[in-house]
């Protein structure tokens, strides 16, 4: 089927507004917060899980692939469109449909943005725990797809640890219900297999959370360090002493000052690194803990630990925290990120070792990260116009995330694989292991209608369709 | 042995994939066997990985069938016509970094060893399930088994951060890897945890630990109606404790977790953990509905008792393990936490019919129960289905059930039924890890 008319029976389906054609509403949906770019065929807002039903049988009837969509905050390329793809995007999918005050739960479609959420709950001293930094504008879809993060994941976990339950439309354009309300559902655990599978098994079109009760208090003390090496022991440290904090971000001192002249959060502008250090419960346990976390600190060389003294300060210093990607954005046009995780004891030799790849392929990188549970985001600055240098940059990245599985870490923290780390994979896995991974995929997504080209090395999924294809939808998967 | 109507030496195959004294072939003896033509059953114990895959496609290229088997504590059971594939042998310790607090080990590794190595560096594994001496890691994922520290540290599906394994059709692969965020490709553990061995063999696994309270205090409360136990259950999730522990004891259970108690109360045992001024807290908190407190010793056996369940207290002994065998299965029930007085009423309702004498405990912040059903006077051939019938009737598919020592673990209808076939097929195409009748 050519291209108009798949755009005509889109529109017959979700309706004539719901369809964007035209180039130049669809540089809107070519790109996500990474470094690549695609420019769909058309792009489509369905408004029911009925919708998206319809559109995946005529996706696979016709043989176009398709993507879904949230806010394209993603970082790894996961909501990029493969050639000649269709973008689900979920904009008008945006209702809470259910607060569950007494079970703790909510029910809510996949374009509700993650803030929103726990804005909607507040009143009810609840809120929603997973909080990527771009939670502003992320959707809960999205999280669900990626399995995201965020700084309060060191205490309360990812996405999946919150998610008890989702409706997908598969490929087939079939609907079903994995989980429910419950915390544990009878059968096969397909909602904690479903979550982090990055769009390639199903559209989301539901999705019931937990919500978590707001801590009593909370405590964010910012420790400053002469010496980045000095604040990356004191993150090990306070994990041997048995403390675990609601979050434990790191900056080094390059970042923290750029982040300051964009942010005014009041960090100190001499520091080599600060730590950003939340902790949350019963108002007698923050306290000890609050003291526990100092101590710790002033052993490790601390040069001054600070306390939030209310919510301002506090809000002030998370403010620093979350924009300082977009505060690097003043340093240079763009920048590559990357978030390959090492055990938490190696933190200082990998800082050491990022230090080592800026000077060799002298480029500027700065440390913003999720010290706590080891996942780092060196933030890797260059000219996107300068094709050289994005080569360089990947370069960079990639001999980063070879170091940090050498120790016994991964590629990815909470970005996902996507588009960007699919050819990192094996670095990781064997042949084996993404062969069953694949089997899995093939599962539900034989002809690889949905996401194709992600998540799987290039050379893996073309090895996998048996030759030259005449299937838009195959020929897509080496992308 | 030979397969019947075949040529085919099974244990002279399995011998040497697996070397001398790690093939047995065994009588049914005190398991439970589904008959069939078999009139003893290899058992087989691979000491890496290689040879449990071995074995697999051993078992792929010849239509044979594998069973494997733990510490069997959630009573699993032998078939006819079906390899055992113990685990006792995958024991190697893969990884561990106290300071990091991440360990990685054998499927056979017993988790009161687990807990007594890291246990040494005041760590605390998560998992604290029944007869913790016998259940094996591999058993405590493929059944996703839990202990009243579900409550307060999640299920194993929140810290199992790796799992390495065989699918059903012989491949060696894993998913996840030893740190503690991570989500390169799929979630495998999520679906091998509580996949009773119908997909893959799980050959060892990572996990998050967590550090071990120092000081723990155990409040209980009394009450003469389960209503009244509900109702502070939801005062205490309201409050801002974050008990280790919350768990239910039905008068039912309760000569078997408190022998020395005879009265009728519910009672709630809430276990807190933390300084004295975090302790003062919960008794603050909790206020008069506290009967007593129990600490060290005390605290100890009454926990120990509540993991066991229905077990008699504090009995990890050879002798404590033939009675366990021949108890009635567990029921595990799940639902909303709202919905645990439906389940409530609906076991007292059986109860009353007088076939049936139903105890239960359960972690009922989360909407767990686990209930046992024992025959009263009349002969029942099996007690479980009595108690899962009558919660399928008033709860339909707002209750989800898995009961043990069943073909079936899941008995109630399945919602996404094809999906998991669908799971199956891709993992296990030939149907060799068949112990389950699942589909």
């Amino acid at each position: 089927m050519r291209i108009p008319a798949i755009v005509d029976q889109l529109r017959r389906i979700a309706g004539r507004d719901a369809v964007l054609d035209r180039p130049e509403d669809l540089m809107m949906y070519e790109y996500d917060a990474g470094v690549r770019k695609r420019t769909p065929a058309a792009v489509v807002f369905p408004q029911s899980t009925e919708h998206v039903s319809q559109i995946m049988r005529l996706a696979s009837s016709a043989g176009f692939p398709v993507v879904a969509r949230g806010a394209g905050t993603g970082l790894s390329g996961g909501a990029i469109s493969p050639e000649g793809g269709v973008v689900l995007a979920f904009a008008r999918m945006n209702r809470i449909l259910e607060v569950d005050v007494e079970n703790y739960r909510a029910v809510v479609q996949p374009g509700v943005v993650n803030q929103i959420l726990s804005d909607n709950v507040a009143h009810l001293g609840l809120y929603f725990a997973p909080d990527p930094s771009s939670q502003k504008a992320c959707t809960i879809g999205g999280n669900v797809a990626e399995n995201s993060g965020g700084p309060h994941t060191l205490m309360h976990g990812v996405t999946v640890n919150h998610v008890t339950g989702v409706t997908v439309v598969l490929p087939s354009g079939d609907v079903v219900r994995f989980g429910g309300k419950e915390a544990e559902s009878s059968g096969y655990d397909l909602t904690g297999f479903f979550v982090g599978s990055e769009g390639t098994i199903g559209v989301v079109t539901e999705i019931t959370v937990k919500l978590l009760r707001r801590p009593e208090r909370v405590a964010t003390l910012l420790g400053i360090f002469e010496t980045i090496d000095d604040g990356a022991r004191t993150v090990s440290a306070i994990t041997a002493a048995g403390i675990t904090p609601a979050a434990l971000e790191m900056l080094d001192g390059w970042t923290l000052r750029a982040v300051e002249a964009a942010c005014h959060a009041g960090y100190p502008l001499d520091a080599g690194a600060v730590l950003l250090i939340e902790l949350e419960g019963l108002a007698e346990q923050v306290e000890e803990q609050a003291e526990a976390v100092r101590e710790v600190c002033v052993q490790q060389k601390a040069r001054e630990v600070r306390r939030a003294k209310d919510e301002t300060e506090r809000a002030l210093l998370w403010k620093g925290r979350k924009n300082a990607f977009a505060a690097l954005g003043r340093l240079a046009p763009s920048y590559y990120s990357q978030d390959g995780v090492v055990p938490r004891t190696r933190i200082p030799a990998v800082l050491q070792f990022i230090e080592g790849i800026a000077k060799k392929y002298g480029l500027r990188i700065g440390n913003i990260f999720h010290a706590g549970d080891g996942n780092l985001h060196p933030l890797i600055l260059f000219d996107p116009r300068d094709p050289a240098q994005l080569e360089l940059v990947q370069r960079a990245g990639r001999d980063i995330l070879e170091y940090c599985v050498s120790v016994g870490g991964s590629i990815t923290g909470e970005h996902g694989v996507g588009l960007e780390k699919r050819d990192l994979m094996p670095l990781l896995f064997t042949d084996e292991d993404l062969d069953v991974m694949l089997s899995l995929r093939n599962a539900f997504n034989a002809a690889g209608v949905l996401n194709p080209g992600k998540l799987f090395p290039a050379t893996r999924v073309c090895a996998e369709t048996r030759g030259p294809s005449q299937n838009p939808v195959l020929q897509a998967e080496g992308m | 042995m030979s397969a019947t109507g075949t040529s085919l030496d099974v244990t002279r195959e399995l011998l040497a994939i697996c070397g001398e004294g790690n093939v047995s072939e065994e009588e049914a003896g005190a398991h439970r066997v589904i008959q069939g033509s078999w009139r003893t059953i290899p058992v087989v114990k691979p000491g890496s990985a290689e040879e449990v895959a071995a074995i697999l496609q051993f078992a792929n290229s010849h239509g044979l069938g594998i069973v494997p088997e733990g510490g069997l504590t959630t009573r699993g059971f032998r078939k006819s016509e079906c390899i055992v594939l113990q685990t006792s042998r995958l024991t190697a310790l893969e990884h561990y970094d106290h300071a990091d607090l991440t360990v990685g080990v054998g499927a056979g590794t017993t988790v009161a060893q687990l807990n007594t190595m890291v246990g040494a560096d005041q760590l605390l594994f998560g998992c604290d399930p029944p007869l913790s001496e016998r259940a094996t890691v591999g058993g405590v994922l493929a059944t996703a088994s839990h202990g009243p520290l579900r409550h307060g540290y999640g299920a194993l599906r929140d810290y199992c951060i790796g799992i390495r394994f065989v699918t059903g059709d012989g491949r060696r692969a894993k998913g996840g890897g030893r740190v503690v965020k991570n989500v390169a490709g799929y979630d495998l553990m999520k679906l091998l945890i509580g996949s009773n061995g119908t997909l893959a063999v799980i050959t060892s696994a990572s996990f998050k630990l967590f550090p071990a309270p120092r000081q723990t205090r155990t409040f209980l409360a009394e009450f003469t109606t389960v209503q009244e136990a509900l109702e502070f259950r939801d005062r205490v999730m309201r409050s801002p404790l974050s008990p280790m522990c919350l768990e239910i004891v039905s008068p039912g259970a309760r000569k078997l977790i408190r022998p020395e108690m005879a009265s009728n109360a519910w009672v709630i045992c809430v276990r807190g953990a933390g300084s004295d001024a975090v302790l003062a807290r919960y008794r603050k908190e909790l206020g008069s509905a506290v009967a007593r407190e129990l600490e060290n010793e005390d605290e100890r056996r009454l926990w120990r008792a509540v993991e066991n369940y229905p077990a008699a207290p504090d009995r990890a002994d050879e002798v404590s393990w033939i009675m366990f065998a021949s108890m009635q299965p567990r029921i595990q029930i799940n639902v909303p936490p709202s919905d645990v007085i439906h389940v409530v009423e609906t076991l007292n309702e059986v109860a009353s019919y007088g076939h049936v004498g139903v105890g239960f405990i359960g972690r009922i912040g989360v909407g767990h129960v686990l209930a046992v059903a024992e025959p009263v006077h009349v002969e029942i051939p099996w007690p479980p289905g009595v108690v899962i019938d009558a919660l399928h009737e008033k709860l339909g598919a707002n209750v989800s059930v898995r009961v043990e020592a069943s073909t079936n673990p899941w008995p109630t209808p399945l919602a996404n039924r094809d999906s998991m076939r669908a799971v199956k097929r891709a993992l296990d195409p030939n149907d060799v890890l068949h112990g389950r009748e699942i589909f």
